[in-house]
Formats: structure tokens, C-alpha cells, sequence
């Protein structure tokens, strides 16, 4: 398949980015995920598959504590980005998030100019000392959500006024102007049709080259093309994770073979 | 001006007999109207032998469109008629009238009057058993006192009764009760006519649903047009008197006079600067309060609060709301105009008055709060979650949010929300009266007494009132100018609401 050679690359050499260890979710007293340990891998696309209501979006939004804005959600277990624990109490979960970036299932682009949304995270985060900077940063973030071409000339249009493929590239370019280590994407591409899907993808495969992305899918055609490691979870447990070819190919759980075959889900 | 009624009982007593027939005409058509939901009903089972999939709609639809049939056009029918009849029967009645009365409007009203309460007493001599029927329609003031015999059964007239008119009141009683039959003969007969046509219609493939569904669609159709004609007549009011009052006053003068002072025995000056000043004013110094206090409360409690505060905060801020401002007048009155005079006007040497701009528009503006904290509250939650999870998720903390994100999005509807509080503001009568005094000033001072529109208006129209005197009427131009400009607003508020309206989504 020539999908999966784009994701046969040796990923053996890569260093650990994000370490989660006996990962347990409540919300209120549903036990949602149960003692998930994961290595998310440095420069490497890792896919996050299983059915709906299987934890995996709840296990994204630990790695950079959205999970802390739901009143009824509570974390055990330990989650460390380089090392460094992010539910200890000296870490501010607001700059966690500028470190890891998150783009949403569906395209959420602020109500603001193109320009503006772009140029939200640097603003917030100082990240600029002045306008010529801050219009670079706008300019290569959008490039490198390509983006540049087709919003170079209405930088200042609203951002809703996109197509939803656009939307959704406009909050990509969004979360890489914070300049983050890790992207957690939720579903990135379920709202979008078949050509934005695929530039996504496209793009999700650059930007792997640059830092971590985590994607959560329920299509495993996406998680093979775009992903090097993939994560099963079924009913709140992580079932199997290893490199996406051995998931697709050579499953050992057979709760995986049953859901990569469509048995179940 | 003309007083047009010259006795204090009761001037139509004859329509209280009439009166009971309609009530119950009323009655007999409704008891139509439910016979043919039964008849109707009843017909769409027998048509579709007892198969209710075979009909269009379900039976009770049938049912209905029977009892409406049967009962809309006959009401129609009775309330028209009872709207055009007393019309014909004084144009008729009047050719018994000498051309003298019916030439002069005022005579003609005066003799009417007479006519129709003489008509009244013969029916309460008839009903009293002091006159046959005969006699009623008989009797001539050649041969019969008719006052006396009418004092005899409770009828008071004030002056004997001429020839004339006493002819004129029997006809008029002749003519009433034969309308008032063909009224009731009528009404029944298209009652039971719709009842037979529902009747006919009904077939399995009739579309009684359609049918009532459009006469539903008919009824909130009317029900709107009830708001907008009542305003149209609010305004028409308005507009008539205070043509009046152009007629009698300059306009340029009332517009742009600079002096308040209305003299009841003539030569008073009308401007209305003074009061817009003190209306504006005062609803600026209201404005100051009530923004950022309710903006803020709508903050904390749609984005801070915890869901278990919220519970309990926003019923309690609301309660402001629910207080009449009357009580607000009192609060102003006693607590807030000598607080503001000790604490702050007099150490300032700003003046010695309790009523002051000041003390109407801090009430006024706690009275908006509530007002506007709930409206923004619901606008900022309308804010879908999305904007705020996309903010959170590139790192940005609550106010960051609330601030670049939050507001910005529900800015289009947090303006509605202001300029309706200010139209509000503006509208204020009751804690203008008590908290702000009634000298009309132009002046900057906010701790001085000053006085609104609203107030003046309320001021032209208590008391003794001539209403064909400006002083009066000039109540009614001031009326429509605030009804203008707070007209204005809400247009304001609602393109703004309008220009913005699709910013998110």
C-alpha cells in the first residue's frame, strides 16, 4: 500500500517527548480511563484510535490539561513533558498549553480578521517585540499550514468567512504560531470533506518533521497514512500501542484484530 | 369644553335588556360550535366506516373545523352588526328630528342622548309593568305627562319631553328591537349554516387538519396585529393633541427654548432643552453606574462562578428588577439624596440639595443593573464553547479570554443589552420624581435638583387640567419626542444587533 510506506519510517531512534504512567480519569464518579501509560515520541505523528466513548479523546485533553476546565473531571497518575511532571502544582497549566498546542474536532476560529487569529498565541505570550516580527511569525505559521496562499490577500477578512478545510488549517496555523513542542489535533478532519481531509493530512505529515503530533482519529485509513505509532483504547483501557504498521498488520491483542477488522466499534 | 352628557344615571338603559341577548346568543352559538365538534367528528368516523387510517386527518381535526365553522362567522357576523347598528339606527332616527337638531353637532348629540335615554325609560316602564307594550309605543305628550309617569318607575329626565323626541324614541325602540331580532335570527342561521357546510365538507379526503392549522396561523396572526395597532394608536393619540399644541405654541420655541416655565394663567415659556439636559443627564450618570457594574456581574457569574453560586447570585440580582421603582423613589428619597448632600455636596461646596441628578441616576442605575448583568449573562453564554476550548487550548488565561475572545464575540448583543437599559433610563418617572427634584435647570452641577421629561409630563397632566390649554397639551409634544428618541435607540440597538449578528458560527 502506498499510503503506508509514507509512514515506514524508523522511528526507533526517536527520544521520548511526553511519558504518561497509570493515567486514571474520573468524571464525577464515572471512571473514564484507566491506567493508561503511553511514551509519546518526539517528531513522530502518534495516532490515538478506538471506538466513541473509548477515552481517547479524554486521554488527549490530559496532555495539556483542557481536562483542568471540566468542574467534574479529576487526573491521577503521573504525565511528564521532558521529564517534567505537568500536574505538578508548580507547573501553570497556561503555559503547558502554550507548549503543547490543541486543535479542535471542529474548526473554531475566533471571530476575529485572519491576521488576528493567527497572531492570538504570539500576542498573548509576548512572543514579539515588534509588528514586522509578529507579521513573519503570522506569514511562515500560515505557510506552514498552507495556507499562505490563499489568505495572503485578505489577511484582514474574518476568519469565519473561510471554507471549513480553511477553518480548520487557519486553527492549525493558529496553535504552531505559539511555537509548541507537542499538537494534540481531536479529530481534526471529521467536519471537513474528502479534499480538505487530505491536505490536512498532507500537512499533519510536515509538521511531524518539527515536533510531536497526536492525532485523534476514529478513521483508520487516516491513522495509517498519517501515523508512525498508534494507540488502541477500548472502554476506558489502552489496549495495544506500538508502531502503526504491527497494529494494522500483525495485531496481538484480539480485541485490536476485532476492531481493525470491524468486528467491533 | 361641552359636557355631552346631562344626566348622572345610567344614559342606556335599554341596551342592558340588549345586552343580555347577545350574552346569550353567545352562549347558543357556543353550544353550537361544540355540537358540531360532536356532529363533525362523529361524520368523519361514519364516512371512513369507523377506519380512522382512511381519513385524511385525525378525527378530532374534523371535530374542530366543524365547531369553527360553525362559530367564527357567526361571531363575526354578531360583533359587526353590533358595531354598525347603532350607526343606522341614528341616521334613521333622525328623520324624526326637527332640521334644526340635525344641522348643529352638538344639538344632534344632546337630542340623541335624550332620544336613546328616553327609549331606555320606556323599557323600564314596560318591563316595571307601569306601561303595556301598547301604551309604550302609544303614548303622545298631547295626552300623557311622559316625565311624570317615567319618574314614577326610577326614571329621572332632566326636562320635560318634546313631541319630537318621544317619537323619536319610539322609533327608536321599534327599530332596536326588530335590528336586535334580525340580529338574532341571523347569527343562528349562519351558526347553523357553517355547522350544515362542515357537515357536507366532511369526507374522508377532506384536509381538516390544513384546514384548522390555517385558522390557528389566522389567530397569531391577529394576535400580533393587537401589539402593533395598539401602538399605532398610542401614537396617532400623540400625534393629534400634540398638533394641538404646534397650533398653539411655536414650535421653534418649544425645540429650542432654553427656559422652562409654564404659567397656568397664560404667557408661559415651554422649552424643552432643560429637560432633555436633565433627561440625558441624568440617564448618563445612570449609565456610568449600571454598565460596568452589570457588565462585570455578568463576567463573574457566566464565566467565574461556580455553578452552585451562580444558582444562588442570580436570583438575588435579580430581585432588584422585580422591586417597583417606586420603593427605589423612597430608597432615593430618604437614604441616597441627604447621603450624597452630607458626604459629598455640601463638603464640596457643590450646593445643600438632597435632590440632585446625582441621587436619580445612582438609583436609576442600580435599578439597570439586574437589567443588564442577566442580559449580558445569557449573551455571554450564547458565546459557544469552542471559542473558549480553541483560546484555553493556545495557552491563554480566563481573562485573556474573557477579554480577546469572549467579549469581542458578544459585543454586538452586550450593546442591545445597553441601549435597551438606556431607553429604560431615559423612560424613568417615578425615582426622577422623588430623587431629582422638579426644577427644570440647565446646568452641569450633577449634585444640583434637576428635572426630566417624563417628570414634566406627569407634572402638565395631575391636577386640574384645561385640555385645550398648551400648558396642558404641551405634555403630549413631549411625549412623542420621547417616544422618538427612544424609538431611535431601540433602531440603534436593533442594527447593531443586526450588523454583528453572525460574527461567531
Amino acid at each position: 500500500m502506498n499510503d503506508m510506506t509514507q509512514s515506514n519510517v524508523d522511528v526507533g531512534a526517536a527520544k521520548v517527548k511526553m511519558q504518561a504512567e497509570g493515567v486514571q480519569v474520573y468524571y464525577g464518579t464515572t471512571h473514564a480511563l484507566k491506567d493508561v501509560s503511553v511514551n509519546i515520541l518526539d517528531k513522530v505523528a502518534t495516532a490515538f484510535i478506538g471506538p466513541s466513548g473509548c477515552g481517547k479523546s479524554t486521554f488527549l485533553r490530559c496532555l495539556n490539561r483542557m481536562n483542568d476546565t471540566v468542574a467534574s473531571a479529576r487526573v491521577e497518575g503521573k504525565i511528564t513533558l521532558e521529564g517534567q511532571d505537568i500536574y505538578d502544582p508548580k507547573v501553570d497549566s497556561v503555559q503547558l498549553r502554550a507548549v503543547v498546542g490543541m486543535v479542535f474536532q471542529k474548526p473554531n476560529p475566533f471571530p476575529k480578521s485572519i491576521y488576528d487569529n493567527v497572531a492570538y498565541g504570539p500576542r498573548i505570550h509576548g512572543r514579539t517585540s515588534s509588528k514586522a516580527e509578529l507579521d513573519e511569525i503570522v506569514e511562515t505559521s500560515l505557510r506552514k499550514a498552507a495556507l499562505w496562499n490563499e489568505a495572503k490577500d485578505r489577511l484582514s477578512a474574518p476568519g469565519t468567512g473561510l471554507s471549513g478545510g480553511q477553518q480548520q488549517r487557519l486553527c492549525i496555523a493558529r496553535a504552531i504560531a505559539t511555537n509548541p513542542q507537542v499538537l494534540l489535533m481531536d479529530e481534526p478532519c471529521s467536519a471537513l470533506d474528502p479534499i480538505a481531509t487530505a491536505q490536512v493530512e498532507e500537512l499533519i505529515d510536515e509538521l511531524r518533521h518539527q515536533f510531536s503530533v497526536v492525532i485523534v482519529t476514529h478513521s483508520m485509513q487516516q491513522a495509517a497514512r498519517v501515523s508512525q505509532k498508534t494507540a488502541f483504547f477500548h472502554l476506558g483501557n489502552l489496549v495495544e500501542y506500538g508502531d502503526t504498521d504491527q497494529i494494522f498488520t500483525n495485531p496481538r491483542d484480539p480485541r485490536t484484530e476485532s476492531y481493525i477488522s470491524g468486528r467491533i466499534g | 369644553m361641552v359636557p355631552v352628557r346631562l344626566f348622572v344615571t345610567d344614559p342606556n338603559l335599554s341596551s342592558q335588556a340588549l345586552h343580555m341577548t347577545v350574552l346569550l346568543l353567545v352562549a347558543i352559538v357556543v353550544a353550537i360550535a361544540v355540537a358540531a365538534f360532536l356532529v363533525g367528528r362523529q361524520r368523519a368516523l361514519t364516512m371512513a366506516s369507523g377506519n380512522v387510517r382512511q381519513l385524511h386527518s385525525l378525527p378530532n381535526y374534523y371535530g374542530w373545523h366543524a365547531a369553527l365553522m360553525a362559530s367564527i362567522p357567526a361571531l363575526i357576523l354578531l360583533v359587526g352588526w353590533l358595531v354598525v347598528q347603532p350607526f343606522v339606527l341614528e341616521s334613521r332616527t333622525l328623520a324624526f328630528l326637527p332640521e334644526a337638531v340635525t344641522s348643529d353637532p352638538v344639538a344632534r348629540k344632546l337630542t340623541m342622548a335624550d332620544v336613546r335615554r328616553v327609549a331606555g325609560g320606556l323599557d323600564v316602564a314596560v318591563r316595571a309593568g307601569a306601561l303595556t307594550e301598547q301604551q309604550a309605543s302609544m303614548i303622545r305628550t298631547e295626552l300623557t305627562d311622559v316625565r311624570s309617569r317615567l319618574a314614577s318607575v326610577g326614571v329621572a329626565l332632566g326636562s320635560a319631553v318634546s313631541s319630537e323626541t318621544l317619537r323619536a324614541a319610539q322609533f327608536y325602540r321599534a327599530a332596536a328591537l326588530s335590528g336586535s331580532t334580525l340580529r338574532n335570527v341571523l347569527t343562528l342561521i349562519v351558526a347553523v349554516g357553517g355547522l350544515g357546510y362542515a357537515f357536507w365538507a366532511t369526507k374522508p379526503a377532506f384536509r381538516a387538519r390544513n384546514r384548522v392549522e390555517a385558522f390557528v396561523k389566522g389567530l397569531l396572526i391577529a394576535s400580533a396585529s393587537i401589539a402593533i395597532l395598539t401602538t399605532v394608536g398610542i401614537v396617532w393619540s400623540m400625534v393629534a393633541e400634540s398638533l394641538n399644541f404646534f397650533w398653539q405654541y411655536p414650535a421653534a420655541d418649544f425645540f429650542f427654548g432654553l427656559t422652562w416655565n409654564p404659567q397656568f394663567r397664560g404667557g408661559s415659556e415651554l422649552g424643552f432643552l432643560p429637560l432633555l439636559w436633565g433627561t440625558l443627564y441624568i440617564s448618563f450618570v445612570s449609565m456610568i453606574v449600571a454598565v460596568p457594574l452589570g457588565l462585570f456581574t455578568a463576567i463573574y457569574l457566566a464565566e467565574y462562578a461556580s455553578p452552585k453560586v451562580r444558582a444562588w447570585v442570580k436570583p438575588l440580582i435579580e430581585v432588584i428588577a422585580g422591586i417597583p421603582t417606586v420603593v427605589f423613589g423612597l430608597f432615593a428619597l430618604v437614604t441616597v439624596g441627604p447621603m450624597l448632600r452630607d458626604y459629598f455636596a455640601q463638603p464640596l461646596g457643590l450646593g445643600n440639595s438632597g435632590s440632585s441628578v446625582m441621587t436619580a441616576g445612582l438609583v436609576i442605575g442600580i435599578l439597570n443593573i439586574p437589567f443588564i448583568s442577566s442580559l449580558a449573562d445569557d449573551i455571554i453564554n450564547a458565546v459557544p464553547q469552542a471559542m473558549r476550548d480553541g483560546s484555553y487550548g493556545l495557552g491563554a488565561t480566563k481573562s485573556e479570554t474573557v477579554k480577546q475572545v469572549i467579549l469581542p464575540a458578544a459585543l454586538p448583543g452586550i450593546m442591545g443589552a445597553v441601549i435597551l437599559a438606556a431607553s429604560r433610563a431615559i423612560g424613568e418617572t417615578m425615582i426622577v420624581t422623588m430623587g431629582a427634584g422638579a426644577a427644570a435647570k440647565l446646568s452641569l452641577n450633577p449634585f444640583e435638583a434637576m428635572t426630566t421629561m417624563t417628570v414634566k409630563i406627569v407634572g402638565q397632566l395631575t391636577g386640574d387640567t384645561d385640555f385645550a390649554a398648551p400648558e396642558t397639551l404641551v405634555a403630549f409634544a413631549l411625549g412623542i419626542t420621547l417616544f422618538v428618541i427612544t424609538l431611535g435607540l431601540n433602531v440603534l440597538a436593533l442594527i447593531i444587533v443586526r450588523k454583528y449578528r453572525e460574527q461567531y458560527e
